[in-house]
């Protein structure tokens, strides 16, 4: 198994009655109403140092993502935190989690950007594309909902296939049209750095990862015990077109708490959990289901999304500790508590990769740090052997085995 | 109610056509509701006219939406099809996105329109008078905004006019609603006040002085931007003022396309 510190970045300081006064966590609560910048700055530095700490403690890969308009996400570049990170770090993975892709036009951008941080981090790129949110893609980018999904895959195809060429070509898609395809840098790793892809839990996108082989991760915040069901589906996939059941070829995501007992866990974790639950994902329902993103075959096929689903489940109610961990929403208590349930969830899932919410919701940097650091100690080195018996082909291969490290500004000047 | 018939179009389109009654041709273009069963306004219509009534592209298949990009393809596609009905100089009303439509074909194709109703149409844009976000609310809501009591009409509501199965309402509510939103999103304004000017048709603007959703503002904007437009703005009614008022609606269609009609 391998284990990836996750960050969302969440602003920290809404008001109490946020819920009350505001519609949305999401696309319209009101920037210079509830955002200070000068807050901002400790925020952001905090969240960096979090994610450096990470590599430190051990783990596989940091990952960033993208949100727009969203104060429980405050990362609309998640390549700026990449490119940050990248030089303040040398041998986690970088997981860009990722470019909503039919946001950027052209799609050849990502292309440039990725290629410039898996040079300057000497090849430790993973490349993430998710559709986006309706919310981000919709409603903040005002993407039409009805050729989202066709445009963001034929982004994909081309940059996957700019990576890859080696002349330059014109490519005459539907939605982009670009004489002289030929991005510089090009990418450390080849032909390509792996490419992840966060999504709901649709058949189509399912089908897609597996036919291109890139790792399909899902990313709820409802736990793994309601995640199973997603996770089943895309197995069955899997198998359906003939694949190899390889565990790395999944990632999932999950809150988690590690604490000395359970009482340590309620007492450090309830709080930001139900300052996640009630505040962050405070979503106004219009906003997660515009017509034509979810396809015809998905509505037939009984598969909900995740948004909507999780928005039904959490609106209007402030869910107990105990809910929350009953649900599996988040998994906290003592070391053996959270190797127990991971144990439990490689049973049932078979994911390779796991996503690791360390902090969460308005969480302190202390708490953050003695959970990441318990976690690396104390559950990691028990789970470590996981699926070891299978190759993880969904991860950097051609990292290189020196990483130039910067040298401070005196240095660099002899 | 209807004789429907499915019009085969070159680029393996196929239009499902519905008609109604007796007596000079009228075109009606339906809104996000498409073609109910038992539509009262294409009923009370049919009383003096033939009423043709093809159903908009995507709403019975979102895949036919695909290669129709934007509202020039769909203002063509519509010319395709009254060429293939042999309709020319035609009498043409459009309600709510079908006002959309009926509007861009009688500017992008001013001979084929000879009187153009528009009923609650969007395409136009004003900053200080915003159509509503219909899409930034559940569906089960937007009746709140198109309905001046907040619900549809019985005749509207009646189940009959939906799938039984509840997945297959889903779908068939799912296809109108990407199919409106495919043309108008993130605003309903695709150039349409560039191209209204080269409207020859004679035209009427028809709004509910109460619409939510297009406000009636609305009328003035239609009917200043398209050469010799008059409009009516209906007191106590919303976006589904045909529905509202169809007695009003259907005398003001009467009235505007005239003599001529009833003669020809």
């Amino acid at each position: 198994m391998k284990f990836h510190w996750f960050h969302l970045m969440p602003y920290p300081y809404l008001p109490d009655d946020f819920k009350q006064r505001y519609r949305s966590v999401w696309v319209d609560p009101p920037a210079a109403e509830l955002y200070d910048p000068v807050k901002g700055h400790q925020v952001y530095n905090d969240y960096l140092d979090q994610l450096e700490f990470a590599e430190q403690a051990g783990f596989d890969g940091i990952c960033v993502n993208e949100h727009h308009q969203n104060g429980y996400g405050l990362m609309p570049s998640p390549n700026l935190m990449a490119a940050a990170l990248a030089r303040r770090t040398s041998r986690a993975k970088l997981v860009i989690l990722g470019n909503s892709v039919a946001l950027y036009d052209p799609p050849t951008r990502v292309a440039e950007e990725m290629a410039m941080i898996d040079v300057i981090s000497g090849g430790r790129l993973v490349a993430g594309f998710p559709v986006g949110t309706p919310m981000d893609t919709a409603y903040c980018y005002g993407a039409n909902p009805a050729t989202l999904r066709e445009k963001y895959r034929e982004g994909v195809e081309l940059i996957v296939r700019a990576w890859k060429e080696r002349r330059p070509f014109a490519f005459n898609g539907k939605y982009t049209q670009l004489r002289y395809v030929n991005p510089w840098p090009t990418p450390i790793q080849t032909p390509r750095p792996p490419v992840w892809v966060p999504g709901g839990g649709s058949i189509e996108t399912w089908e897609w990862c597996i036919n291109n082989d890139f790792l399909y991760a899902y990313l709820t915040y409802f736990g793994y015990l309601a995640g199973t069901a997603v996770i089943d589906g895309y197995w069955e996939t899997v198998e359906r077109l003939g694949a190899e059941l390889n565990p790395y070829r999944v990632g999932f995501l999950q809150f988690v708490g590690v604490a000395e007992n359970d009482a340590e866990a309620e007492k450090l974790y309830a709080g930001p959990a139900q300052y996640f639950y009630t505040h962050c994902f405070h979503l106004n329902p219009g906003y997660v289901g515009p017509p034509g993103y979810a396809s015809i075959a998905t509505i037939r096929k009984g598969v909900r999304s995740q948004v909507r689903d999780s928005a039904a489940q959490v609106q209007g109610k402030l869910m107990s500790w105990k809910e929350i961990l009953d649900r599996g929403c988040v998994v906290a208590g003592s070391p053996a508590t959270v190797v127990d349930r991971f144990n439990d969830m490689a049973d049932r899932m078979k994911v390779g990769h796991v996503l690791l919410l360390l902090h969460f919701g308005n969480m302190s940097h202390e708490t953050t740090l003695y959970n990441t650091t318990r976690f690396a100690r104390e559950v990691m080195p028990k789970l470590r052997h996981r699926f070891n018996e299978w190759e993880d082909k969904w991860w950097p291969r051609d990292t290189l085995a020196h990483i130039r490290k910067p040298a401070s500004p005196a240095v660099a000047a002899e | 109610m209807f004789e429907s018939e499915t019009v085969e179009l070159f680029g393996q389109r196929q239009v499902q056509v519905h008609r109604a009654g007796q007596g000079p041709t009228i075109v009606w273009l339906h809104g996000p509701h498409g073609v109910r069963k038992h539509d009262p306004v294409i009923a009370e219509l049919a009383k003096h006219h033939t009423v043709i009534a093809p159903v908009a592209p995507g709403f019975n298949n979102v895949d036919e939406l695909d290669e129709m990009r934007d509202v020039h393809d769909l203002a063509l596609h519509y010319d395709d099809l009254f060429e293939a009905l042999r309709l020319d100089g035609i009498s043409l009303i459009g309600h709510s996105f079908g006002g959309m439509i009926a509007a861009e074909v009688a500017a992008h194709v001013p001979k084929r329109v000879a009187r153009l109703v528009l009923i609650s149409p969007f395409g136009l844009w004003r900053d200080d008078h915003p159509v509503t976000d219909l899409f930034a609310r559940p569906y089960a809501t937007i009746d709140r905004i198109l309905w001046k009591t907040g619900e549809p009409s019985d005749v509207m509501a009646d189940p009959a006019n939906f799938p039984n199965d509840p997945v297959e309402k889903a779908v068939a509510i799912t296809q109108a609603m990407t199919s409106v939103a495919k043309f108008i999103w993130p605003i309903p304004d695709k150039g349409l006040r560039r191209r209204l000017p080269r409207v020859t048709a004679k035209t009427l603007v028809v709004f509910g002085a109460e619409d939510a959703f297009v406000p009636s503002i609305y009328a003035d904007e239609f009917a200043s931007v398209i050469p010799g437009a008059r409009k009516a703005v209906i007191a106590d009614a919303a976006h589904m003022v045909p529905y509202e008022k169809t007695f009003e609606v259907v005398r003001l269609i009467e009235q505007q396309f005239g003599e001529k009609v009833r003669a020809a």
